[in-house]
């Protein structure tokens, strides 16, 4: 039964009981969370209407039942575009999850308060700056324009500028660099669950620093890593601003695919359907992480 | 027997703070050693530079005569138990036990043999599969012990580990404890702030405060014998009572001279460190004379009854069995007469520490 309607139906016991009309604190907490569910209900219906579009006969309104549009999604100019971003997603969090281990590690074990303090700024900063000053800082650095290139060019060591930006690298470097924070936090605070005690006690009975890294600390992260895996995944799989400034259009993750099927093409009914797509992918990492945290909390026996 | 470890000048600075001062330390090969002291007293800290997860700021710990001061801690091959137990959370009971035996080769069947060995001598022979979540305290207890001892350690150290058992457990597991170090005749160092516990399992006692040894030696020695009030107050004495050297060099106390003699300089301030059992009740006034003073409280506990007797500001604390024949009698306002035994009695100069 759900929590809501247990609720409901010990309040009316508690009701006829008493015959004073008295707020339980649950239900009370319910009416708190009204201005929340309000505000993500425009989004769900927004979703609804996605789906109910992206089975409509038509390009452009909403008008009968078809999945033409999902069929029309078979064509290699999609899927490409399907692969690229599962690729890039997939990269970003291996590659974001390899630099935030450490970061993390080394922010909550340093003892001094107000070093601890200013890295965490460090890592939280690129959070607080918009998604598009943080791309314009990468092509003033790295465009062909940029400072590393008119440094080259002016040394003489190349001739012409290196194209470091406007490919999958460029966007691969623009979606590490904007999700590392996201990845950080939650393994901050798995962190904190790895006693100290146990990587000495590891290190106590014979264990190197490397061995009890892999041993416990690891394994000890795991929840910490599936979360945050899961959380960057879905961040970067459907970036947009990153990959239409630091790709230029020609790395064409789904979020522009979708963007350029109804801003140029007009065809809604296949950018919904695209959408669902994404949306399908992402919940189903999401699922997968869920449920392979589920079984290692099992292994724990906690 | 022969020197095990020799702690030689060790001390360690935690930036302005000093958390010891020049230890020197002799632990004797197969020797049950307690560090005992309040907490920041350092002895966490000494064991923690024993184990290698601390570095001394000078000093030198020998180990068979080789300095082991820059031995990173998996290089050390010794057995640690921490307050917290430290046992893995996502290892089983065995796999906990058997954590140090893949460092030392020990594998396969070998390594299983091993892990259910000690799970015999913990008498746990069932609980190889549990997760360690799953134990009750004493259990955890007992497999943290066996997991340090499973990797024959050359020196078994633990910190403060019964701490967080209830009493009674506690005291079965001191009993274990002790009698598993004989068996094992493994050199161990024991870190803890309970005198009964140090008492209980200790070859050599030695007793520390503010980063310094105070006194070290058997427990029955250190007990009936201690050096400084801080000592004998810490070892459970229970009355620290002010008292002074008179001109015929007697100890007097509430202004009465006492059965004991003193040394030192007529006019000297002194202190009298008597334990509760060792003080005697008798009618006042008393015919020797002798300091006096009045019954405050009486509680009888059973085999023994408390009492507190009081003279000005000063309260005395005084076990009597129950079977005294004062106590027939005795009432509360009532004054009476106070012997010493002098036995479990030792006066200091009020200003040694």
């Amino acid at each position: 039964m759900p929590a809501h309607e247990q609720t409901l139906q010990s309040l009316m016991r508690h009701q006829s009981a008493a015959r004073v009309r008295r707020w339980r604190p649950d239900s009370a907490l319910w009416l708190l969370c009204l201005p929340a569910l309000l505000i993500i209900t425009p989004f769900l219906v927004a979703c609804l209407y996605m789906l109910r579009f992206s089975v409509s006969a038509d390009t452009g309104s909403i008008n009968g039942f078809s999945l033409q549009a999902y069929a029309e999604l078979a064509q290699p100019y999609f899927l490409r575009s399907l692969w690229l971003t599962l690729k890039l997603a997939a990269s970003s969090t291996v590659i974001v999850l390899m630099l935030a281990v450490p970061l993390a590690m080394v922010i909550v074990t340093t003892r001094s308060a107000s070093w601890r303090r200013l890295m965490t700024v460090v890592v939280l900063l690129p959070m607080i700056l918009n998604l598009l000053i943080q791309s314009y800082g990468w092509i003033l650095l790295l465009g062909p324009a940029g400072v590393i290139n008119t440094t080259l060019l002016q040394l003489g060591m190349v001739e012409r500028p290196l194209i470091l930006l406007f490919n999958e690298k460029g966007v691969l470097l623009g979606l590490v660099q904007t999700s590392l924070p996201l990845a950080v936090f939650p393994l901050m605070s798995s962190m904190r669950a790895v006693s100290q005690e146990y990587l000495e006690a590891a290190s106590g009975l014979g264990a190197s620093h490397w061995r009890s890294f892999v041993d416990i600390t690891l394994p000890l992260l795991k929840p910490g890593l599936i979360g945050a895996g899961s959380i960057v995944f879905a961040f970067n799989a459907s970036a947009f601003a990153v990959p239409l400034l630091l790709g230029g259009r020609r790395v064409r993750m789904l979020g522009l695919a979708i963007r350029d099927m109804i801003s140029p093409l007009f065809n809604w009914s296949g950018a919904a359907a695209g959408g669902m797509v994404l949306i399908l992918i992402i919940t189903l990492v999401l699922v997968l992480s869920t449920w392979l945290v589920s079984r290692s909390d099992v292994r724990g026996g906690s | 027997m022969g020197i095990d470890l020799r702690i030689a000048g060790v001390s360690k600075h935690f930036g302005e703070f000093q958390a010891l001062k020049g230890i020197d330390l002799d632990i004797e090969q197969g020797s049950f050693v307690c560090l005992l002291g309040p907490s920041g007293c350092g002895k966490t800290t000494l064991l923690r530079i024993i184990a290698g997860f601390e570095r001394a700021s000078a000093g030198q710990l020998l180990l068979n005569g080789s300095d082991i001061s820059a031995v990173p801690p998996h290089k050390r091959d010794f057995g640690m138990v921490f307050q917290s137990l430290a046992l893995f959370p996502h290892m089983s009971v065995a796999e906990n036990i058997a954590y140090g035996l893949k460092f030392r080769g020990v594998t396969g069947v070998k390594r299983d043999d091993r892990v259910a060995e000690l799970l015999d001598v913990i008498s746990l022979p069932a609980i190889a599969d549990r997760p360690v979540s799953s134990l009750s305290g004493g259990q955890r207890q007992r497999v943290a012990i066996a997991r340090a001892l499973a990797v024959q350690p050359r020196l078994f150290l633990l910190d403060e580990p019964l701490s967080a058992l209830d009493a009674q457990l506690r005291d079965a597991m001191q009993i274990e404890l002790r009698q598993l170090q004989q068996q094992f005749g493994v050199t161990t160092i024991l870190v803890t702030h309970d005198q009964t516990e140090a008492m209980m399992l200790a070859d050599k006692l030695v007793v520390m405060k503010g980063g310094e040894v105070c006194q070290q030696g058997a427990p029955q020695e250190i007990y009936s014998q201690p050096a400084t009030a801080f000592t004998a107050q810490f070892l459970g004495a229970s009355n620290i009572l002010d008292a002074i050297a008179s001109d015929q060099g007697i100890v007097q106390l509430f202004g009465a001279d006492t059965v004991f003699s003193t040394e030192e300089a007529p006019g000297t301030a002194l202190k009298l460190s008597v334990r509760a059992e060792n003080v005697i009740l008798d009618r006042a006034p008393h015919p020797s004379g002798g300091p006096c003073a009045e019954v405050e409280f009486i509680r009888n506990l059973g085999a023994s009854t408390e009492i507190l007797v009081k003279n000005g500001a000063t309260t005395v604390r005084v076990r009597l069995s129950s079977r005294d024949s004062i106590l027939r009698t005795l009432a509360i306002g009532e004054r009476v007469a106070l012997q010493f035994d002098p036995e479990g009695c030792v006066v200091f100069r009020a200003d040694a520490d």
